[in-house]
């Protein structure tokens, strides 16, 4: 056999065995990733599965893992021990709003930061990252106070107020607006534009993914927030869904699982939803800069 | 309340558990800024209106901390007496567990608001009143007239100089629970034992069974407020935490009482730290338990669906019978308007009504507080039908209220549950775990013993 003849011979030998370690490292691969998914969606289908079952299923020993006839009623008994309509209102109102006004404020401010000359710049942004070190509870009280002299305890803007200067906004947002060219900004200053013409005409088109990674992260925290809502609301019709789920557990007596389950499945499937939607420019955002 | 004693209250009511952090900045806070009011009347929370309804009357805001299904129990009672009666319009506002409630008391208050009414633990009301911020039911009601409608072992808990501080509302006794059926399958007598040496006596053949694959163990220790039922142990093995503020969890009968329990679970392995030793009760993972009166309802439900029989009973003994109480009161705040007060004490004298406080007890599962209750005909025949019950009521008589330490002392009663976990989890010596922990309430007692003694 010539060298020649053999070559055509030899090739699909080692195609094969290159494509044989090709499949078995894909499947390695997803064989890792569905384990991945399984842990990390695990909890999650633990909640939605428990949320359908009775309160002895929950409690069985060994575990039910598929209810065995979905027991729908833990959600309208959640529904009527609390008005869980008014709490996922109230959440929307504050999330939503809140999110709007401090996203705002952080996108001015990082455009200051970047693109505004003014003195002791730096030093204020050394301030400003200090505060990002306080921790959150340290201000409750001063807040606490500061609201009820204004007369807006138990309201929305007693709700809203206190979390509007989002200093982590301002910083990830300074961040990535100094990444962008310079020359694009200089350019839009030569056509004339203004500070305010720019940021929204030109800068915030560019950091897109950045500002919608902003909004998420503060909408959840806003959606999320126990501790301030708990303080500064005192009725029932202002309260906001995490600490609904307060309504559905006594202390000192047995819990109502399946319910408290259920309530849960309402707090947290609207930011599943919202993930869902939006995870390619929240990857896209906290990506930003990685390649080369 | 001095500028001093409302430090003495932030400091002490908010560092607790969930809010630990929380409790930490605000208490340092409040210090560096000063800028609470400590003084002078206080506004109802977050405004709000008396709905047209019921539109002339007073409106009272009631705290409450009771979630499902003791919540809509009391909102029930709110709406019949707001049904009832045309001068006073009662608003029950939810804050969460006692301690969030709590916390968010101390807040409001410095913020100049506060309820009406607050349900205060009964370990939380004392900060309230070493912090002067409790005013006195007496002068709401006539002369005897507290005596004469409260049970008064209860009734006694909140009396303090004199006065009567703390009304009881929501209070609760642990019990013994048993699996009958488990004991009759095991061929141990079927009745609650008379001491923990006959249950140990018992046990071997109690926890030879197997359920669903899962051997039985005898019994389950809660792991997060377990202090509570502890205490009746420490008591019943012949010690204490606390002989008045003087520290004895680390002497004699509270450690054999670990030691106990520590035996149990690492040398005979059949006890363990249990998250939430109700469920495992009712999964028959464990044969007995004692825990609090308020599990009842919820275990005979399990029971039911897992097809057993509860059985219910005194605690067992050692050296002695003791058992303790616990759960929540009612308590009014000084700064409050007085009639704002009186519309208040108004409700109160509304929930002491026999056949109200009967209502209450059986629909929360909690000890009828008032005196003339157990004689109502409903309370009467719950207690006829379902002798769980009638122990529990029967119990009543032979409680005392925990020890001072763990009453009275900041976050006594977290040190204590967390030096039981490290005995029933990492098997730690009682004396070991118990000696540190005395160490950090000897220090409490030397912080907090001159104001709590000048109170009481």
């Amino acid at each position: 056999m010539t060298a020649a003849n053999s070559l055509p011979d030899a090739r699909p030998v080692a195609t094969g065995s290159r494509s044989g370690v090709r499949r078995a490292q894909r499947f390695g691969l997803y064989a890792l990733l569905v384990l991945v998914a399984v842990i990390a969606g695990g909890p999650l289908y633990w909640l939605i599965s428990s949320a359908l079952k009775t309160n002895p299923q929950i409690y069985s020993y060994p575990p039910h893992w598929i209810p065995t006839d979905l027991h729908w009623s833990n959600f309208s008994d959640a529904w009527r021990a609390a008005p869980f309509g008014r709490f996922f209102l109230n959440s929307l109102i504050v999330s939503v709003i809140g999110t709007a006004i401090e996203l705002t404020a952080a996108l001015l401010c990082a455009y200051a930061f970047v693109f505004l000359p003014f003195p002791g710049k730096k030093v204020l942004f050394l301030f400003l990252l200090g505060a990002m070190m306080v921790p959150g509870h340290v201000t409750l009280l001063p807040n606490f106070l500061t609201i009820a002299q204004l007369g807006w305890v138990n309201s929305y803007a007693g709700l809203i107020a206190p979390g509007l200067g989002s200093v982590f906004g301002t910083f990830l947002l300074r961040q990535h607006m100094l990444t962008l060219p310079q020359e694009i900004t200089d350019a839009a200053k030569i056509d004339g534009a203004g500070h305010l013409r720019i940021l929204f005409r030109v800068v915030l088109p560019m950091s897109r993914p950045m500002v919608i990674t902003v909004a998420l992260v503060v909408m959840v925290g806003k959606w999320n927030d126990f501790i301030w809502p708990l303080i500064v609301t005192s009725s029932t019709d202002m309260r906001t869904l995490p600490i609904g789920l307060l309504f559905l557990k006594n202390t000192e007596t047995f819990a109502n699982w399946g319910a408290i389950l259920a309530g849960a499945v309402m707090v947290v499937v609207p930011v599943l939803v919202m993930f869902f939607f939006a995870q390619r420019y929240i990857i896209a955002g906290l990506t930003q800069g990685a390649g080369k | 309340m001095t500028r001093t004693a409302l430090r003495e209250v932030t400091g002490p009511v908010l560092d607790r558990r969930r809010m630990l952090g929380a409790g930490a900045g605000l208490g340092l806070a409040a210090t560096l800024s000063a800028c609470g009011q400590t003084t002078g009347p206080v506004a109802q929370p977050g405004g709000g209106s008396v709905p047209d309804a019921f539109r002339g009357r007073t409106r009272v805001v009631l705290w409450s901390t009771f979630a499902d299904p003791v919540g809509p129990a009391l909102q029930n009672l709110v709406d019949a007496f707001n049904r009832e009666q045309r001068d006073v319009y009662v608003e029950v506002q939810f804050q969460g567990t006692y301690d969030e409630c709590a916390q968010k008391a101390v807040i409001s208050l410095l913020g100049a608001q506060a309820p009406d009414l607050c349900v205060l633990s009964d370990v939380k009301w004392y900060k309230f009143y070493f912090g002067d911020a409790l005013e006195p039911w007496d002068s709401y009601f006539a002369r005897g007239e507290l005596e004469r409608t409260y049970n008064p072992r209860l009734l006694s808990e909140g009396v303090r100089k004199g006065h009567t501080w703390w009304l009881p509302l929501a209070r609760s006794t642990p019990l013994f629970y048993y699996n009958k059926t488990l004991f009759k399958k095991a061929g141990v007598p079927v009745r609650p034992p008379e001491s923990y040496d006959e249950l140990y006596d018992w046990s071997r053949h109690i926890t030879r069974q197997s359920v669903g694959g899962k051997r039985v163990a005898l019994e389950g220790y809660q792991k997060v407020d377990g202090d509570w039922q502890f205490q009746c142990s420490a008591w019943q093995w012949g010690g204490a935490y606390s002989k008045g503020l003087d520290v004895t969890i680390d002497e004699g009968g509270a450690v054999a009482a670990g030691e106990w329990q520590r035996k149990l679970i690492f040398r005979d392995e059949i006890a363990y730290m249990a998250t939430e030793p109700t469920a495992d009760m009712g999964n028959q993972l464990i044969a007995t338990l004692v825990t609090s009166t308020g599990a009842l309802k919820k275990i005979n439900e399990m029971a039911k669906a897992n097809g057993w029989e509860l059985g219910t009973g005194f605690l067992p003994k050692k050296e002695k019978f003791a058992v303790n109480t616990g759960g929540g009161g009612l308590g009014i705040f000084k700064r409050v308007p007085r009639e704002r007060k009186e519309a208040a004490a108004q409700f109160v004298r509304f929930l002491a009504r026999p056949e109200n406080a009967a209502r209450w007890a059986i629909e929360t599962g909690y000890l009828p507080v008032v005196s003339a209750a157990v004689k109502e005909p409903t309370l009467v025949k719950l207690m006829k039908n379902d002798p769980a019950f009638a122990t529990a009521v029967r119990q009543l008589d032979l409680t005392r209220p925990c020890d001072q330490v763990r009453m009275m002392i900041p976050n006594a009663n977290v040190r204590i549950y967390t030096a039981l976990q490290r005995i029933w989890s990492a098997n730690t010596s009682a004396q070991q775990a118990f000696a540190e922990v005395a160490d950090q309430l000897r220090k409490g007692v030397n912080r907090y013993g001159p104001m709590i003694e000048e109170h009481l």
